[in-house]
């Protein structure tokens, strides 16, 4: 193997990320120093953190020196559980990172035809996945260990955990590679055979696996907590000695808990074989159908029959319902905007899940008309913020068309609006529903939030298409940014800002009515009933409104003026 | 209508940090007119052309097309115009016939009307069959055909085509240039860069030839045989004298060693 091919090639992956839209490209001049500045951020937190530990260590040691035995073997056991901790989070963070590559070819093909050994192909794109996040966690992770470790003696465990922390990162990568490939190949032979319905069936098997891929990341990173997630990998990977995954954390435990250093030994040895082995399969399904295109998708066979559309009853000129129409299909059709739709039930299941995983009953009433609100109007507003974000940001290089046809500002805002705010009332609608179902709220209360969801999602759609038309960014490699992320964040917050704007007038409603569940005795006179708070908040959300949809049609000029792509 | 004014650029200057990429650009193109755009890679036709469009806002100079300031009017200048960009990228999530009928609202086209157009085109093009299918499973060639398409089907007053024969077949390339011809006729104009000079020889009224942003020479075949001083030669060694690039042997042989 030529490790210099390999590294070549993860450096093209690693550059990929620096097409930002309105930067300067000609006479490009990469600071390499700045250009890894994630890893160095996460170096400086991890080093930080360790520091931090030995403080607490410090001081711990000092009030209750009998305690210390024990702080050690919980040290040892966290130690022993990170490496199945971080394979769980790599796995689900280079999967989901796959899936919104889309289908984009560009640029990453060029591997394809280079004299490049499968091998070095297969090792550079498994490695190139950790960049970003999962390696940054990992430089994080290690750094805190070896600061933290010397001080209570246990350098040895943490080098070791250190690297199995590696290990179990690449561990994790490969396999999402093995997935990778056989996903390709599966979804052609499901094309297949399933013909014209191939877009649906591939609508819904999308949504299907990141429901399930998301439910398992929410749970694991917010749901059960991470320090109880800790605790129950350290027992629960003991019992699952047999999946191959949790060998290195085995392998950590039996040396260094149990003191058992065969068995310790036996498990990395495994661990290696095993690791060694998911390179070995990646590379043989790489050489088999690294370059398998899937068949194309027939959508429509037979006689062509425009559409004459209900979009133009409802005052939208033809220009501005094909956009619409257009827009419709990209969501359904391109794998990396289907995954919006998940969000929204991800939002419903999360508390559900925590509320029945925790008592396995229904929430205590006065939590439940805190529910029913929630479930009203997050999901909602979630729904808008994100498409109001991605909605211009999503034509990618194709935005040409949209700049060289006969689209005006006006036309251009008032559709992508339109959308936002269609597909998030129709989450409201759904979400509604089921909280009603689920928390049997006041009829008040169904009334107030279905209001109040609706103007939330009016306003939070009009901020975010201004800043998505202003932060738009039409990269597709690796993956369509849709928004610049600096962008998104003053959004987000903008959002949260706009948000409580909105609901403010319920605020002395909300406090009376938590006061008053705590302290029955204290009587505290609503002085704003909900009705007329609804009104108030109404007037906030229209002005709100009115605003940003300017600011959007200014922006909208200005994007059509200059043309960038 | 022919001798009217189509397209006129006044002292045109565009640049990208430290490239200008057109440079003090005049040209003034008549109506029922094919022009066509020579030069090197990178000497700026493809700039020029977007500038047309208003895709990019040029740093100085005037651009009047059709009788109207794209900067000021963009919106009625790109209902008259058809535009294929260099190497279109298209929603490659429709299929050939949702694209094409997507185009036909967009330009506001009559139901009946885009269906018959649409309809012809892909039988001209020999795309019959796989209309039904997702974009993305195109050839590059089919993909440039949808984009061909797509700048026609409106019958726009004015076409500006960027490289629009590449990775056309020849069959497709002569349907393009018949095409032309007979648009002509009709009073339409058209504006095409290319590098396929033989096509260019045969079918463009005048020929401009840039080189790092400006125009080298201008005029009809006659006109630049003259100017050339090679009275009796065709459009690439006249091409290959006047961007000074001429002397190739020198370079291939040294490529060699
Ligand atoms: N977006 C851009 N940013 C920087 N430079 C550009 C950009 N677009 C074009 N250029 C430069 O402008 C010059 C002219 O390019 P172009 O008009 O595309 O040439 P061509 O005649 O080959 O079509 C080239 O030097 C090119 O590098
Ligand atoms: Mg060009």
């Amino acid at each position: 193997m030529n490790w210099k091919n390999v590294l070549s090639l993860m450096q093209v992956d690693r550059k990929s990320g620096r097409l930002i839209r309105g930067q300067k490209v000609t006479r490009y001049h990469e600071n390499r120093f700045l250009a890894y500045w994630p890893y160095w951020v996460a170096l400086a937190i991890g080093v930080a953190v360790g520091l931090l530990a030995r403080l607490a260590y410090n001081s711990f040691a000092a009030t209750d020196p009998s305690s210390v035995g024990s702080f050690r073997d919980g040290a040892l056991s966290v130690f022993a559980s990170l490496p199945t901790l971080v394979v769980i989070y790599s796995f689900i963070f280079t999967l989901l990172q796959q899936v919104q590559r889309s289908g984009v070819r560009a640029a990453s093909q060029v591997p394809y035809w280079l004299p490049v050994t499968w091998q070095e192909h297969t090792l550079a794109s498994i490695l190139a996945s950790l960049f970003g996040l999962p390696l940054a966690s990992v430089v994080l992770i290690a750094a805190a260990l070896v600061v933290f470790s010397p001080f209570i003696g246990l350098v040895v465990p943490a080098v070791a955990a250190s690297l199995a922390v590696f290990a179990a990162a690449f561990m994790a990568s490969a396999t999402t590679e093995v997935f990778r490939i056989l996903q390709v190949r599966f979804i052609g032979a499901v094309y297949k055979s399933t013909g014209r319905a191939a877009v649906w069936v591939r609508f819904v098997g999308s949504l299907l696996l990141f429901l399930v891929f998301y439910i398992i990341y929410f749970y694991v990173i917010y749901g059960a907590g991470a320090v109880n997630f800790i605790q129950t990998v350290a027992s629960v990977q003991s019992a699952a000695w047999f999946v191959p995954f949790v060998w290195l954390g085995l392998a950590l435990l039996y040396s260094f808990t149990s003191g058992e250093l065969l068995v310790g030994l036996v498990f990395m040895v495994v661990s290696i074989l095993f690791i060694v082995g998911l390179f070995l399969l990646a590379t043989s399904l790489n050489r088999r159908f690294g370059l398998y295109e899937p068949p194309a998708i027939t959508v429509s066979r037979g006689v062509y029959a425009p559409k004459t559309g209900m979009l133009g009853r409802l005052g939208f000129s033809s220009t501005e319902a094909a956009l619409i129409r257009k827009d419709l299909k990209a969501f359904t059709r391109r794998r990396e905007l289907m995954t919006i739709f998940i969000f929204p039930i991800i939002i419903i299941l999360v508390p559900l899940i925590q509320t029945l995983g925790t008592t396995g009953q229904a929430p205590p009433i006065e939590a439940s008309a805190y529910l029913t609100a929630f479930t009203f109007l997050f999901p909602a507003a979630i729904m808008a913020i994100m498409l109001g974000n991605f909605m211009i940001g999503e034509e990618g290089q194709a935005v040409w068309r949209i700049y060289a046809s006969p689209i005006s500002a006006r036309s251009l805002v008032k559709s992508k609006y339109f959308f936002i705010v269609l597909f998030s009332l129709i989450i409201l609608a759904i979400t509604g529903a089921v909280g009603t179902i689920i928390y049997q709220p006041s009829l008040r209360s169904i009334i107030i939030s279905s209001l109040e969801g609706v103007f939330i999602v009016f306003a939070l759609g009009a901020l975010s298409l201004s800043n998505g038309i202003g932060g738009a960014d039409f990269t597709e490699t690796p993956r369509p940014r849709m928004i610049r992320q600096s962008t998104s964040l003053i959004n987000l917050i903008a959002c949260l800002v706009a948000g409580v704007a909105i609901l403010a007038p319920f605020i002395p409603y909300m406090l009376s009515s938590t006061l008053s569940t705590f302290m029955p005795s204290l009587s505290i006179p609503v002085f704003l009933d909900p009705y007329t708070a609804t009104a108030i908040s109404a007037v906030i959300a229209i002005v709100l409104t009115v605003i940003f949809y300017r600011v959007s049609l200014n922006s909208a000029r200005e994007l059509l003026r200059k043309a960038e792509i | 209508m022919l001798g009217a004014v189509a397209v006129e650029l006044k002292g045109v200057v565009k640049r990208y940090h430290e490239i200008l990429a057109v440079n003090q650009l005049d040209l003034t193109i008549n109506t029922g007119e094919i022009f066509g755009l020579l030069g090197p890679n990178g000497s700026g036709k493809s700039t020029t052309l977007k500038m047309l469009m208003g895709l990019v806002t040029p740093d100085s100079g005037s651009i009047t097309v059709l009788g109207k300031d794209v900067q000021k009017d963009p919106v009625a200048v790109k209902k008259l115009v058809g535009y294929v960009p260099e190497s279109p990228r298209l929603y490659e999530f429709l299929t050939g016939i949702e694209y094409l009928d997507f185009i036909g609202d967009i330009y506001g086209m009559q139901t009946e009307e885009k269906k018959s157009r649409i309809t012809e085109y892909l039988k001209a093009f020999q795309l019959e069959g796989r209309e039904g299918d997702m974009i993305t499973s195109y050839s590059d060639g089919m993909k440039q055909k949808i984009a061909l398409i797509s700048a026609f089907l409106h019958r726009p007053k004015l076409l500006i085509l960027d490289e629009p024969l590449s990775a056309l077949d020849p069959r497709s390339a002569r349907i393009v240039k018949d095409f032309l011809q007979e648009l002509k006729a009709q009073g339409v104009t058209a504006i095409m860069s290319t590098h396929v000079l033989e096509i260019a020889q045969a079918i463009c009224d005048r020929i401009g030839i840039m080189y790092q942003g400006k125009l080298l020479a201008l005029g009809n075949m006659k006109e630049l045989r003259q100017m050339s001083k090679l009275p009796d030669s065709g459009l690439e060694d006249i091409f290959l004298k006047l961007t000074g690039t001429g002397d190739t042997r020198a370079i291939v042989e040294e490529l060699l060693k």
